[in-house]
């Protein structure tokens, strides 16, 4: 750093940075490795000049400076290079000579990302550690009042229905008038929702995909996995795999002409159809994958030329009214795979959200609703979206859930929740919570990156560059000198091991409560919750 | 068997059935009494027949007849002999501690549930959750229950130690003899059963085959279950070995190891890839590496590469030097001994080192400096031009027989004719005065330049062009004779006629340019107080000039504020001159400079020095001007494409802009002549200066005394000083320096080694190094 220079606004110091290296010289054995991994080049070798001075009070001859150099690893201030906090640095460091410490105060940086006028994007999910969903407590303990089930040794069928589930007269009505009774799916209550190949890596993809076949096949868990929007692999939707995949549509389209050509060859249907009109991370908004991650793969399988970014747009732009839009998206997809396979809107959460349910509820074709609460992640978001934008997720699933009780048709039309289930690790909590808000199962995206790839984001400004194509554990990275780093067989034991833990702590909390063959949907006298303001709106037990 | 004598106990009173705790206390009351076989009479009291500690290890024996109850013989004792002449009810031996009990029906849910030792006989079937919560205490012998049918729902559930013995016999389901579930969370334990079971919890339990010792000890006790339920002719049925299975409770060990099931590893291979093909999901698309790569990787897998960009960038005094010297160059020749070869590539951009760089430049060169960043003092150039005063000049290229005039023996118009002459073309250069030099010769102050040096340097200027042409009148008529005979002409005659300030009375003020002329002449007349309108750098060499001549008060006044600098304001300053600004000239007076605010300046004389307009008059109308001066392009040619201007007939400038500008004509001539586009001399970017590390270098360096001393405190920007420290820096050992066949060298990291650290980069003093993105994969 030059010592006359001048600054601008934007000039920044150390200290001013979300994170700050702490290196430690005499550990550091120089062996440059840190500076190898470093995601963002936030560090380099320096050249520190250091004067040693020797004075004499009593022998002017005696005075003198002098000066060396040493060599040491210096932290950049730059606003493309500043510290990411993904601690690479220390995994790498032979010495453990090396780490990220998050800044103390409130780091200035935030003020300064917004170079030439574009605002901060990112990936990641909303900048909170807070969580509704944390503070739900399972209050409902049977004992001696009905028979407890241990979690551990009981068989439990932790199952849940996608599709639209009639009361058995009307089916048999219907099936006499109609010659036609609505797809049903029997599923995994955790379905790993919707991230696109291309906001993945190809060895994420895989992975999760090869997860959820070992899941279903070897363990005979019926697990779900949506595919975002992004298109499929060729060689997924021939395959007979295809049947654990939920394949999605949204505003951009981005694939389908490929799933199209794909049809004639399929061995087996989708599990179901997801029309995206909105994600919890960014409501309002499309995807926003950048020229950078398009390389020959992802063109291959969106169906589009190399190297060009590919925005969705935020709405799907032929639809002008609610009726307009469930009407003609679920009708089209329904006919695509003849009347066989469920299809369901994914909007985001929103104050909105009971007019689409309503909607939904008088479309004999509609499937389901799953909604994104605000807690959702993506890989690309205007930060302004993703942490100012949407909808909390429990109290949006607790009224349409409650609308459908009102109706009579809670056991019709299910209700998928998702948006920071398991933000803070408690994954299986979470998900039976909103359970027994009254969702029929949950989605997870993020929680899936973290717990089966190692993803090192959090929710206090760490790592979140998915958008960049730079993800250091390859999560996020088309870039095969990234993206290999992560073995795809790894990730799908990973896979394998969150789903049956998952399902572990689910048994656990669902056993005392009785239940080993039906999932405790809409089960609220179970729970409790520490905030009477909370218990009043979700219409829960306030306990204190 | 002889039929033994029994006490009877009835579970009733005058019709009235007792309640399980009076009976309960007559049992133990009569035991107390010393009765050791009691046949009671039971309505479905609870627990009959356990806890007799009363008999004080003496043999009891109890015979139910009736409705026995729950929990009968519960908490029973080794002393204890049960027989329920009929069916048994819920948890028979409960939580049993050694009763032996024998129940000559069927018993309901939860036998022997708990139990520890003793031995449970059923003559029929049992209800659910038998033998569950076992267990063997190491101190006993193991519990035992016998079933002859089959065995209810969630048999063995959490055994933990304990044998169990069914044997099928007329089961209430044929199909599942063990019943929906067996053996859920068993953990210790083993279990005989004959008859087919529908599956059991293969997580907690595995079939092992019966051994010798096993079987020995089964047809024993088959004999005696037999016995004891009455059923001894059973036997032969019970007793063919192949009819039986044996199971027991996994270990932990086995527990854990979970063979069951596919390892991912072979799911990969024998069901993903076979189903989707090979390389899997996207192995259709693109080649797929099977392997996960590590963090630090090398070759074509690292993210960034090193590149060694010696010369790829031009150092920032190379940059800011209007002539273009390659400082950075000639300081690298000094540091390796090489004095004469720094001075002979100085003579190759200009002929005046010694005067202009030594002299008379501002030294752009010294003010770009990269150390001044750092608040560190460039190393001197004008010692390295004042050496170059007795450089051996280069020798010209062979004569190519073209000929170029080039008018103006200046500073530019010599630069001109000196690279005209260097590469090869025969030159003349013309001249109105009677002297080559131009200003520098006429006007610039003795005191600014050495007369020695500047001579030394012109002589060396005539000894490459001998054709010099002075006291030339160029008219217009002239020049078309000179454009006609010359291949080229080059106009260099500087801008020499004084602009003037339009008030009344200027003809009473004297020019800069007539005033310096004169003063160098020793002809000038100066008063005590002169006033100098215009306060640039030609206004301060008035000003030393007027002290040197007698002055004794000099103002310099402009409209703006001074444009004056270097060490012409400093001598200006040092001789006492004042600057004023902005001061507007009104008129001029024979009392001074009246300004527009009606002070007057008291003034002898008065010294216009507000810049100077070329005298181009001569030229035809083929060489266009603006303004008064001539339009030029990039290469300093004229409209006219046989004509070139340069230097203050072009714009205003620094000795070294027309010493530079006379260079580049002189190559565009010499492209021109050759056939070719004339191409920008050298368009190398200048380096980022954030690349040159400072920190090697001491900053208490203030000055500089000698050329070696500068040549090693040069930062080298862009220019590879051949230091090594990259090499050794290096920490994969994959830095090495090579000779190239040129004679040259270069560094190169070994793509086998690298790991794309970027530390060359980082220590690099010169900036050479660059970390780059490597090529997309």
């Amino acid at each position: 750093m030059s010592a006359n220079r001048t600054i601008s606004p934007s000039t920044l110091s150390l200290k001013d940075l979300p994170w700050q290296i702490d290196w430690k010289k005499d550990r550091c054995t120089l062996c440059g490795q840190c500076t190898a991994v470093c995601p963002v080049q936030a560090i380099e070798l320096g050249v520190f000049r250091k004067r040693n001075l020797v004075t004499s009070i009593h022998r002017v001859e005696d005075n003198q400076t002098s000066f060396e150099t040493f060599y040491g690893i210096r932290q950049k201030t730059t606003i493309p290079e500043a510290c990411i906090g993904c601690a690479m640095c220390a995994m790498v460091c032979p010495n453990d000579a090396i780490e990220p410490t998050p800044s103390t105060g409130t780091p200035r940086f935030r003020f300064h990302q917004d170079q030439d006028g574009e605002p901060r994007k990112r990936g990641g999910r909303r900048n909170t550690t807070e969580s509704l969903l944390d503070q739900i407590k399972f209050i409902r303990i049977s004992m001696l009042t009905d028979p407890a089930l241990d979690a551990g040794r009981h068989e439990f069928e932790m199952r849940s229905l996608l599709g639209r589930v009639l009361p058995p007269e009307e089916n048999m009505r219907r099936l006499r008038t109609h010659g036609w009774i609505p797809p049903v799916r029997e599923i995994y209550p955790l379905i790993i929702g919707g991230m696109s190949f291309g906001a993945l890596s190809p060895t994420m993809w895989e992975g999760l995909q090869m997860g959820v076949a070992y899941l279903n096949e070897e363990l005979g868990m019926p697990v779900r996995i949506s595919t975002g929007e992004g298109g499929c692999p060729p060689r997924l939707l021939r395959s007979r795999f295809l049947k654990y995949v939920i394949l999605q549509i949204a505003s951009g389209y981005f694939g389908w002409d490929e799933i199209i050509h794909a049809i004639p060859h399929m061995k087996e249907d989708p599990c179901a159809i997801e029309i995206k009109y909105g994600q919890g991370a960014k409501p309002g908004d499309g995807g926003l994958l950048m020229w950078h991650k398009v390389n020959k793969l992802i063109a291959a399988i969106r169906g589009v030329p190399q190297g060009i970014s590919l925005p969705s747009p935020p709405t799907h732009q032929t639809q002008y009214s609610i009726e307009e839009s469930v009407a003609k998206m679920i009708q089209s997809m329904s006919m695509a795979w003849g009347f066989r396979v469920p299809v369901y809107p994914k909007i985001s959460a929103s104050s909105t959200s009971l007019a689409v349910l309503n909607n939904l509820t008088r479309n004999d074709f509609a499937s389901g609703l799953a909604i994104d609460g605000e807690d959702g992640g993506t890989g690309a978001a205007y930060s302004v979206s993703m942490d100012h934008m949407g909808h909390p997720i429990a109290s949006c699933i607790r009224d349409n859930y409650l609308n459908l009780v009102k109706i009579g048709k809670q056991n019709e039309i299910p209700i998928f929740a998702g948006g920071g289930i398991g933000k803070n690790g408690n994954i299986a909590a979470n998900a039976a919570a909103l359970i027994m808000l009254g969702a029929s199962g949950v989605q997870i995206g993020k929680y899936v990156m973290q717990a089966a790839a190692g993803c090192i984001g959090t929710e206090k400004e760490r790592c979140n560059v998915c958008n960049l194509g730079i993800c250091p554990k390859g999560i996020t990275s088309q870039d095969p000198r990234l993206y290999r780093r992560l073995d795809p067989e790894a990730v799908a034991q990973r896979v394998v091991d969150l789903f049956v833990s998952f399902d572990m702590e689910l048994k656990k909390i669902v056993a005392p409560l009785g239940r080993s063959t039906s999932l405790p949907i809409g089960m609220s006298d179970a729970l409790g919750i520490n905030d009477y303001a909370a218990a009043e709106r979700l219409k829960i037990k306030y306990v204190v | 068997m002889k039929e033994t004598e029994y006490y009877r106990i009835s579970g009733k009173k005058e019709d009235l059935r007792l309640s399980s705790r009076i009976l309960e206390e007559t049992i133990q009351r009569e035991v107390a009494h010393g009765h050791r076989v009691i046949e009671v009479e039971a309505f479905g009291q609870h627990g009959i027949g356990g806890r007799l500690f009363k008999a004080e290890g003496e043999a009891v024996k109890i015979r139910i007849l009736g409705h026995s109850g729950q929990r009968t013989g519960s908490l029973g004792c080794a002393n204890t002999q049960i027989e329920i002449m009929g069916p048994a009810s819920d948890d028979i031996g409960w939580l049993n501690a050694g009763a032996e009990i024998t129940v000559r029906g069927n018993a309901s849910n939860g036998a022997m549930n708990g139990a520890a030792q003793g031995k449970v006989f059923i003559a029929g079937n049992i209800g659910a959750r038998g033998m569950t919560m076992t267990k063997q205490n190491p101190r006993f012998a193991p519990p035992e229950l016998w079933v002859l049918g089959s065995a209810g729902d969630y048999f063995g559930e959490f055994m933990a130690g304990g044998i169990a013995v069914v044997c099928g016999h007329e089961p209430q389901n044929p199909d599942s003899v063990l019943g929906y579930r067996p053996f859920v969370g068993m953990v210790g334990g083993k279990a005989f059963f004959r008859g087919k079971p529908s599956g059991y919890s293969q997580a907690d339990a595995v079939l092992v085959p019966i051994k010798d010792a096993d079987w020995d000890w089964l047809v024993t006790n088959i004999q005696n279950f037999l016995a004891k339920i009455g059923r001894p002719w059973l036997f032969d049925t019970l007793s063919k070995r192949s009819e039986w299975q044996l199971l027991r409770a996994k270990n932990p060990r086995e527990k854990m190891s979970k063979s069951k099931q596919l390892s991912m590893a072979a799911f990969r291979q024998d069901v993903w890839d076979r189903e989707l093909g090979k390389g899997g999901l996207i192995g259709d698309l693109q080649e797929v590496e099977p392997d996960a790569i590590p963090l630090i990787t090398k070759g074509e897998l690292r993210r960034y590469i090193p590149l060694w960009e010696h010369g790829t960038y031009k150092a920032p005094c190379q940059t800011a030097c209007p002539t273009g010297i390659p400082v950075q160059e000639r300081w690298h020749l000094i540091r390796n001994g090489l004095v004469e070869e720094a001075l002979e590539l100085g003579l190759k951009y200009t002929p005046f080192p010694a005067t202009v760089c030594g002299n008379l430049c501002p030294s752009p060169c010294m003010a770009s400096c990269t150390k001044n960043d750092q608040y560190m003092t460039p190393v001197n150039v004008r010692l390295m031009g004042l050496a170059g005063q007795d450089a051996v000049r280069p020798e010209p290229a062979p004569a190519s027989g073209k000929q170029v005039a080039v008018l103006g023996a200046g500073p530019g118009g010599i630069s001109a004719a000196w690279h005209l002459a260097l590469k090869g073309h025969g030159v003349v250069l013309i001249d109105g005065s009677d002297k080559i030099g131009g200003k520098i010769a006429s006007l610039i102050p003795e005191s600014r330049i050495a007369q020695a040096t500047l001579h030394a340097e012109l002589d060396r200027v005539r000894e490459l062009i001998p054709d010099i042409r002075l006291n030339q009148d160029i008219t217009t008529q002239e020049f078309k004779r000179l454009k006609n005979e010359f291949d080229f002409v080059v106009v260099a005659t500087g801008a020499s006629k004084p602009r003037l300030l339009p008030v009344p009375g200027i003809e009473k003020a004297v020019s800069a340019n007539a005033f310096l002329e004169a003063a160098k002449a020793e002809d000038a007349v100066c008063g005590k107080r002169v006033v100098i309108i215009g306060a640039g750098n030609v206004g301060c060499d008035v000003a030393t000039e007027a002290k040197r001549l007698g002055a004794e008060s000099i103002s310099m006044i402009d409209v703006q504020k001074p444009a004056a600098f270097g060490k012409e304001r400093e001598d200006a300053e040092a001789v006492g001159a004042t600057f004023a600004w902005p001061c507007f000239t009104r008129e001029i007076t024979e009392g001074g400079v009246v300004l527009q605010d009606d002070d007057l300046m008291a003034a002898d004389t008065v010294v216009v020095s507000i810049g100077d307009l070329p005298d181009i008059d001569f030229l035809s109308d083929t060489v266009d001007s603006r303004n008064g001066f001539i339009v030029v392009d990039g290469f300093n040619r004229t409209s006219d494409n046989s004509v070139f201007a340069i230097g203050d007939s072009v714009a205003p400038g620094l000795i070294t802009d027309a010493i530079g500008a006379g260079k580049r004509a002189a190559y565009a001539i010499d492209a021109t002549i050759q056939g070719k586009a004339p191409e920008m001399d050298d368009p190398r970017p200048q380096i980022d200066k954030a690349r040159v590390s400072l920190e090697y270098f001491d900053p208490t360096i203030k000055s500089y005394d000698t050329l070696d001393q500068c040549g090693g405190e040069c930062a080298s920007c862009g220019r590879c000083r051949d230091c090594h420290i990259c090499v050794t820096v290096c920490p994969e050992a994959a830095i090495q320096r090579f000779e190239t066949s040129s004679g040259g060298y270069e560094y190169r990291a070994d793509p086998a080694l690298c790991i794309g650290c970027g530390f060359c980069a980082g220590a690099c003093p010169c900036g050479i190094w660059a970390l780059v993105p490597n090529t997309p994969l």
